[in-house]
Parts: structure tokens; sequence; C-alpha cells
């Protein structure tokens, strides 16, 4: 079958008769609940609903088990290829995010100082009003440029961004930057794809940097890996610590915080100086094969022993077996990578060494050159009007400080800290959508110094988050199960989030709450939805499906052709892998993946790690009575050999101190960590109030660390803070 | 029996994820200070860097010879026939907590808003519609397989068959082994630390029934007399207060 013809006229033609088919009263959308049960539920109504986590970002399948209008199970849908029907600990507990007796059921206003926590309720057209009066106010006064957004990866952005790129303003704060900068722009340079897809059917021999995958769950990636394992597959991991991950690997490597690009050169110059490669592949695909053993020359496995402390023979060996495993090799992209300034050149390593195993494109091949997303399924969208112009510069520094940082992942640390200097204007509001800022960035007093210059705080959330703490007004969201969100395409499959339950209080969902607002803010244009199942069929105009069926099923697949092309081509300026960059080299950076020497910590100092626990996500989860049942107290993990030294026993409150700030906090003595290092459980020390459940537990690692960011990606070091610790 | 229900645990499967917990929970409705299963931690073994760790996950044994069952004085908790499965009925129970002590895997719990004795029922519920147990059904590494071990062609008995280690927590009570329905497969868990305990109790099998159900009664006959003392005593005073 022929896609079918997207024209404006079929278009028009369905959206309005997706008009016809509902009665729209602007603040009667949660019936939609109640339809989307009649499907599923018997006559006494209850039933399974399909629909989508929203734990993390991995956005697995559900199915809610519905009782009496309340959800009381969530099941792994087992049609998505995310879920695979299961859900982890944190999919488990979604009902509690839903059922949280801290949800924010109403608007609130701000009553005290900011941060006292004192609010009133209001109504929807009262809170929204002030927030359209502010964000007016400063537009006309300095300037769309002065309003700063920030959202993290949600599948509502699209309009979050519409509403941001209506208003005029360039400033736009992601997690990018604290996650994946460093491997995104790695990759995008290294091979045109931004997250190469990895294929674990063949795979006989992993290396893993940079991702703890037994905790920093993604529910199929994960099970894939431990299937891999179980069928024999070797998985060598390195880390400074003796995370879940490692006690499943066959080997692991505790190396120096900062020092992966070091070993993963060693190896590529192992590789290539004894031409373990797969010659025909990396001829033929690959740009700068032929200087690479020149420019990998000096990084010999004894050159890595003296910089990461693992024998020179171990690299070698590993070297060896990794170019011996073929395609069936793979050298995992990681995740959220920014962790030193040199994480670009990690990167790039790893981006090399998958180059060499000939693992991209071939048929078993353990990475697949394109992004998990790209599927050819192309949705539908409202009409809209072009943006507004802007003229005026980036406050994060893209791309006039920034060249080679992709526009769209930015660098929010910077962003922080143009609000402080006022450099090179000042911005004064801050609109902030699911997102936790004071948590998430780097340097927490500088974060509140920041909010503290500004005019107007409103915040997007479903709870009294710590950013919500400080803010002027609070929206309250419905979540994830109850309201719908714009669609999600996953492996050619078109999945729906849509309500299982009607909202709780007053939720409203990001869609309503956006289009709301545009509509204050004179952007209605943008926004040419009457609600959330109107925006839905107009995604689905152009492919000729229908809204119940898919509310039905949970998913739809289109029908759709796709080309298989004959030659790979890679989205990079020669259209090949550019091991060899000129993109790099016209920027003034080293073309070739090179070493970059990371500070070190001075004696008594240890490196500050941060990472995953399985548990939760971040920092938005912490309240949720079910996780909270089953995490694990939130302590400063320390080698036996300094905590001795010292005194530390486990359960000690400890001080940690670093340039920027000090926190106490538990001990966990062990010897499962380099004794070099201290690892802090991330996503606590929250300062809400609001969040009764997570407050007083733990300690902000956003207290300790220092803002360092890489010239290259734009990550922030997240790893590069060296702290003090005293009894 | 009809069926003899089971659970294989893959230990080399395990990744401490702790779904199988909150699945388990929100099933169940396990109040917030109880949990029906566990997953054990031997913690971090050895010296920097030559280190092991081992995760156990744990239930109910659902054993052939379950220790609980001989100490239930009310015989709320039985040995299904039809199932292999250790259940308790909850009306029957009146919560002396004898079992909870009897049990030498502590996979019991008393709950005290209820009032009964409490433990993993193998989702019955679930298993009765076609359904898998919940910790089973979201296993994350794949680690917990349940199902009819008398049933050679079934996932457990499959997973048996292929297995490269089979160990069980036996526990030798009173005469005979507790021969528990859980096989762990593919690792250690002899060495990880959580062997079964000794019961709370060491009163002999038939013995302590004669001596302690009419000590039960006459303890529940006992507090009865006092509470219907105190309650008349408190009408008395209230009456007094109310004078005053």
């Amino acid at each position: 079958m022929a896609p079918p013809e997207i024209t404006r006229r079929g278009f028009l033609k369905a959206g309005s008769a997706a008009l016809g088919a509902l009665t729209t009263s602007q603040f009667a959308f949660p019936p939609a609940a109640q339809a989307a049960r009649t499907h599923h539920l018997d006559a006494d109504g209850d039933g399974y609903i399909p629909t989508m986590c929203e734990m993390c970002v991995w956005r697995c399948g559900v199915l809610a088990k519905v009782e009496d209008g309340k959800v009381i199970k969530l099941e792994g849908n087992p049609d998505h290829p995310h879920s695979r029907g299961k859900l982890c600990a944190r999919g488990q507990s979604g009902l509690m995010n839903t059922y949280d007796p801290d949800r924010v059921l109403f608007p609130l206003i701000r009553a005290g100082k900011r941060g006292e926590g004192l609010f009133r309720q209001a109504s929807w057209d009262e809170a929204l009003d002030v927030v359209a009066r502010n964000m007016l106010k400063i537009k006309e006064k300095y300037g769309p440029e002065a309003m700063i957004f920030s959202s993290t990866h949600n599948l509502s952005q699209v309009q979050f961004e519409n509403l941001l790129n209506g208003y005029g303003s360039p400033n736009y704060g992601t997690q990018r930057s604290l996650c994946f900068n460093a491997m995104v722009t790695a990759f995008s340079l290294t091979y045109g794809v931004e997250e190469p897809s990895r294929n674990y059917q063949d795979v006989q021999y992993i290396l893993l940097t940079g991702r703890n995958m037994m905790e920093a769950i993604s529910t199929s990636e994960t099970g894939e890996m431990v299937d891999a394992i179980s069928r024999g597959a070797k998985l060598v991991y390195l880390d400074p610590r003796y995370t879940k991950t490692a006690a499943k690997s066959a080997e692991w490597i505790p190396i120096r915080p900062g020092t992966d690009a070091a070993f993963l050169l060693a190896m590529i110059h192992v590789i290539v100086t004894e031409q373990l490669a797969d010659c025909e592949f990396v001829k033929r695909y690959v740009v700068g094969c032929d200087d690479l053993p020149k420019a990998m020359e000096n990084y010999t496995p004894t050159w890595a022993e003296s910089i990461t402390g693992i024998p020179a023979e171990t690299i070698d060996r590993i070297a060896r077996e990794y170019a011996a495993a073929g395609k069936n090799a793979l050298a995992h992209p990681g995740w959220r990578t920014s962790n030193f300034i040199n994480s670009f050149q990690t990167e790039r390593a790893i981006a090399t060494l998958n180059a060499l195993s000939g693992n991209v494109l071939t048929p078993g091949g353990c990475l697949a050159a394109e992004s998990p997303e790209a599927s050819g399924v192309h949705l539908g969208k409202p009409p809209q009007p072009a943006y507004p112009r802007v003229s005026a510069l980036r406050l994060d520094g893209v791309p006039w400080k920034y060249p080679l940082v992709p526009l769209k992942l930015g660098v929010f640390q910077e962003l922080r800290d143009a609000i402080l200097t006022g450099q090179p204007y000042q911005a004064h509001g801050w609109f902030i959508s699911r997102q936790n800022p004071v948590l998430s960035l780097p340097d927490r007093q500088r974060t509140l110094q920041a909010m503290g210059k500004l005019d107007f705080i409103v915040v997007v959330d479903i709870l009294l988050n710590d950013s919500a703490w400080f803010a002027d007004v609070v929206l309250p969201e419905a979540s994830y199960l109850e309201r719908y969100d714009p669609l999600a395409v996953v492996d050619g499959k078109i999945f729906i989030r849509q309500p299982v339950i009607e909202p709780q209080g007053e939720g409203r969902s990001a869609l309503w709450i956006y289009k709301q607002l545009g509509e204050r803010l004179v952007l209605g244009d943008f926004f040419q939805y009457q609600d959330e199942e109107d925006y839905i069929r107009q995604q689905l105009a152009p492919l000729d499906l229908k809204l119940e069926e898919l509310k039905l099923k949970g998913f739809l697949i289109p029908q759709i052709d796709t080309e298989n092309p004959a030659e790979p081509v890679f989205n990079t300026p020669s259209g090949k892998i550019e091991v060899y960059s000129e993109t790099l080299g016209d920027a003034g950076f080293s073309p070739w993946p090179t070493w970059e020497e990371p500070p070190y910590p001075k004696p008594g100092e240890f490196y500050l790690l941060t990472g995953k626990v399985a548990q939760h996500t971040q920092m938005g989860t912490q309240n949720n009575p079910l996780l909270h049942k089953y995490e694990d107290e939130p302590r400063l993990w320390i080698h036996s050999d300094p905590a001795w030294k010292r005194g530390i026993r486990t359960d000690d409150m400890v001080r940690v101190s670093s340039p920027v700030g000090e926190v106490k906090v538990k001990a966990l003595v062990t010897e499962g960590i380099r004794p070099d290092c201290v690892y802090l459980t991330p996503g606590y020390g929250h300062l809400s109030k609001g969040l009764r459940t997570a407050y007083g537990l733990g300690a902000s690692d956003s207290d300790l660390h220092v803002t360092y960011t890489d010239p290259i990606s734009g990550g922030q070091a997240l790893s590069q803070t060296f702290v003090s610790i005293k009894r | 029996m009809k069926n003899r229900y089971g659970f294989v645990i893959d230990v080399s499967r395990c990744i401490d994820c702790r779904a199988c917990l909150v699945a388990c929970s929100v099933e169940n409705n396990v109040p917030m200070i109880h949990t029906r299963i566990w997953v054990k931690d031997s913690g971090v073994k050895g010296q920097f860097p030559g280190l092991q760790r081992t995760f156990v996950p744990y239930n109910c044994m659902h054993c052939d010879h379950p220790p609980c069952v001989e100490v239930c004085v009310s015989g709320a908790t039985y040995k299904d026939p039809n199932t292999g499965l250790v259940l308790v009925d909850p009306e029957a129970c009146i919560g002396c907590g004898f079992c909870v002590e009897a049990c030498p895997y502590d996979a019991r719990y008393l709950d005290e808003a209820r009032g009964v004795v409490d433990k993993c029922n193998a989702c019955l519920q679930r298993v009765e519609v076609g359904q898998q147990p919940a910790c089973v059904a979201t296993c994350v590494g794949g680690s917990r397989l349940f199902g009819d071990l008398n049933d050679p062609a079934s996932e457990v008995s499959m997973a048996l068959k292929n297995a490269r280690s089979i160990q069980r927590l036996d526990y030798e009570a009173n005469g005979h082994d507790t021969n528990p329905n859980i096989y762990y497969i593919n690792g250690d868990v002899l060495e990880s630390g959580f062997l079964p305990r000794d019961p709370r109790y060491n009163i002999a099998e038939e013995g302590w029934k004669k001596v302690l159900v009419p000590a039960i009664f006459a303890g529940i006959g006992a507090s009865f007399l006092v509470q219907a003392t105190y309650f008349t005593k408190q009408l008395v005073e209230g009456e007094k207060e109310f004078d005053e």
C-alpha cells in the first residue's frame, strides 16, 4: 500500500469530523476517561485499559487494571516493544504517582515569601490569567527573550516548544546537557545519528562504560542484556563503583574516573596497529582509517596503564577479545555520559571502536546507525503559523560560545548562570514544566540565587517539587494515568497514552494547559485543536487511522512503504563514518578522537560520583510511598580504607564539602568503590516540605556539584567535583 | 495432588531491581510496613577489586512439609491439595502468630490491622485466571519463574531440566525435611548467608498442642473477663463523672 496522501483537504475534513463528534467545553474534558473505559470495561466498570508509562522516559506500554473508577494494578503491555509484558519497580509503583497524598490538586498562587511554602488555592481562570499577565508584561517590557522556558523529555514537549517558540523566546533549558550531550554530540559528528540503537540478538562481547544497565533500567534493554549474559555473552564493565551491573559482569574494571578515554584509545591503538579490525568494512565506510594508526601511535596500553591504573596487559587482552568478536561486539554508547569535560572524547572513542568492529549496518551487527525513534512513520499535527523571528542571542551560549553543541541540546547550566550575571542580557521570568532544576542543575545555591533574581516563576507539575516550592504560581497537571498526551511511535507502531481514570482534583493535561495559556497570550493560532482527542485525531489523519481503534488496542501499525537503501549512507558531511572529523578540525578542536587530561583530586580529596538506583528516576520519584518502601536508605559510599583512617563507620553522619557547598549524610562503608572515590545516592536532599515522604531523606549532590562545562558538547561534568570527607 | 505449583529462580538473572516487590505489594494490598516477598542481598563480598555479590529472590517456599501448618491451632493455615500451595484462610485465622515464629524462612507476617497472618499465596487470584503471579509476570531479568512442577512440559520443569545447578533451602524440622518448592538454579544460594533459621519453638510436634490449645482458649477467656470487668468499671466510673 502506498503511503496515504496528505492533503490539506483531507486534513481539514478529519479535523472537522472530529469537531462534530465532540461536545467541546473547555473545562469538561474528563469524560474522555469515561469514554476510554466504556470500550474496555465490563458492566461493573472493571477491566484493563492500555496506555503508556511515564515513570521514566523509556515509555513502556501499560495495561491499567481499573476497578470502580480506580487504578488498582499496572501490568506491562506484551505488545509494546519497550515493556514486553514487564514493568520495572518504578512502573509498577506508577499508581502511587497518581494517588500520592501530596499531589497538587488545585492551581496555587504564592501567598508568602518565595521559599516559605505558603500558597493559596486559586481557580484555573485566575491562575492562568496571572501567568499570562506576567508573561505579557515581561514580553512588553524586556522582550520575549527575557522569559526562560525549561522542560524535561516528555510527550507533550512538542506543544511546550510551540508555546515558547510562538512566544518568541530563544531560551530553552532541557535536561540534555546534564545528561547525554557528550554521547549525542559525538555520535552525531561521527555517524550522523544522535543515539544509535543496540541489537543484542547476536551479541557476544559487550563493552559497557557510562551505563549502569542493571540499575539505570530500560525494561526491554536491561532484560535483553541479562538474556545476552545468560546466553554466554561476555560483559566487560568499566566503572569506579561496584554497581549491580558490576555484580553481573564477567569482568569489572574499576577504572579511575575521567580516564575511560585513555583505556578506549589504547584499545583502538592495539586494534589498528595489529590490524585486527574488519578491514573491508572500515575501508569502505570509515573516513580516516588510513591515518588512524598514526593518530593513535602514542596511545599504547603502557601509556594508558599510567593514566587509568589498569594493567597494560588487561587493556591489550580486552582489545583483542573485542576485535575477535567482530560484528558481534558492542561498545555501548552509554546514556548519562557527561561526567568529565573530556567525556566527549570518551564517546568519540566508543564510536570509533564500534566502527572498527564492523558492527554497524552489517546483518547481525550489534549497532544500528539509526535512532530508536527512526521508523518512517510521519504523524500529522495541527496547522499553525510560522514562528516569530528571534534575533536575541541565546543565553546558554549556543552557538556563539559553544559552536558545536546541537541547537536542541543547549547548555542548561550556562543558561542558569546567565540569569545571575545578567549577560548578555537580563532574564526576568521562568516557565518550568515537569522539571526540577533546583535539584538537577549543579550548584544549588547558584540556582536559588538565580531564581531570586527573577520577577516571575511558574511551574507545571503534579507535585510541589523543589522548584515549585520557590514558584509564584503552580499549575497542577493531570498525572499520566489521568490524561492524554501526543502519540509516540516505537518500532513502527503508534502508541497512545490515554486517561484510565478521571483526574484527581482539578489536574489538567499539559495539552490543555498550554492551549489555555496560548490563547491568553494571543498565540491561539499555535494551538489549533479543540481538546486532546482532537489533537490526536489530527496526528492520525494523514495515516487514515481511527482514534477509537487506537484507544481500544493501545497501539496501531500504520501501513507504510519502507525503502531499504541499497548502500548505507551516514548523515555526515562525507556520508561516511567520520572517525576523522573535519567539522571538529574546522572549529579548532582535534579532528581525531584524542586524549584530554582531566583534573585530578588533591591528596585527601575524593572524586564525587553520581549514578542511578533502580527504584527511582532522577529526583522525581522519591516521594512515591511504594518506591520509598523498597528503596535503600540514601547514603554516601566510601571505601573501607579511607573510612578506617577517618574513623568512619557505616551509618555515621559525615560532612561532605566541595568548593561550592557542604552536606551531612550517613556513610556506607564498603569494598565496592575505589578508595579515591565517594558516591552519593542521587535524587535526595529535597527542599520542598510539600514532599512529605521524601523531605528530610539523604542529601543532594546538587549542593556539591561545581559547574564545569565541556566546551565541545556543552555537557555538565557531573563527576568532576572533588570533595573532602569529615566525620 | 492435581498440581504442584512451585517457583524456579534463576539466581544468575536477578538484578535486585525490586520490580517484583512493588508488584506484589500492589497486587495483594500488602501494608506499607510489611512485605510478602524479598530480594535478599549477600552484600559485597571479598576485597577490592575481587568482589562478588549475589541477589536471592525469596518468598514462601510452599513446602511439602510446612512447619507453619503443623503449629496452626485454628486450622487456618493449610496445604492446598489442588495446587500444592500453602495458604491461609483469613476467616479461620485467629492471629496468634505461632506460624510466623515457626516458619524457618520468615515468610509470614502478622497483619495487625486485620488481625490475621498473611503471606505469599503465589497470587492464586491471578493463577486461577491464567495469569502469572505478579512478581513473576514483571520480573525484568527473567529470574522468577512459576508453574506446575508435576507437568514435565511446564516452564519451571524445563528450566530445571536445563539448569547448570539446582539448589534448595531445605530445613529439617520435626524429623523431616520441609521439602521447599522454590528451586534456585544457576547460582549458589547456600553461600549467600540466607539459610533457614531454627523455629522459635522448641515444643515437640504433638506435645505442645495439648499444652497450648487449652492455654490459648484459657487466655482468650481470661481476656474476655478482664475486658468485661473493665467495661463495667468504665460504665460505673463514667456515670460517676457525669454525676459530678
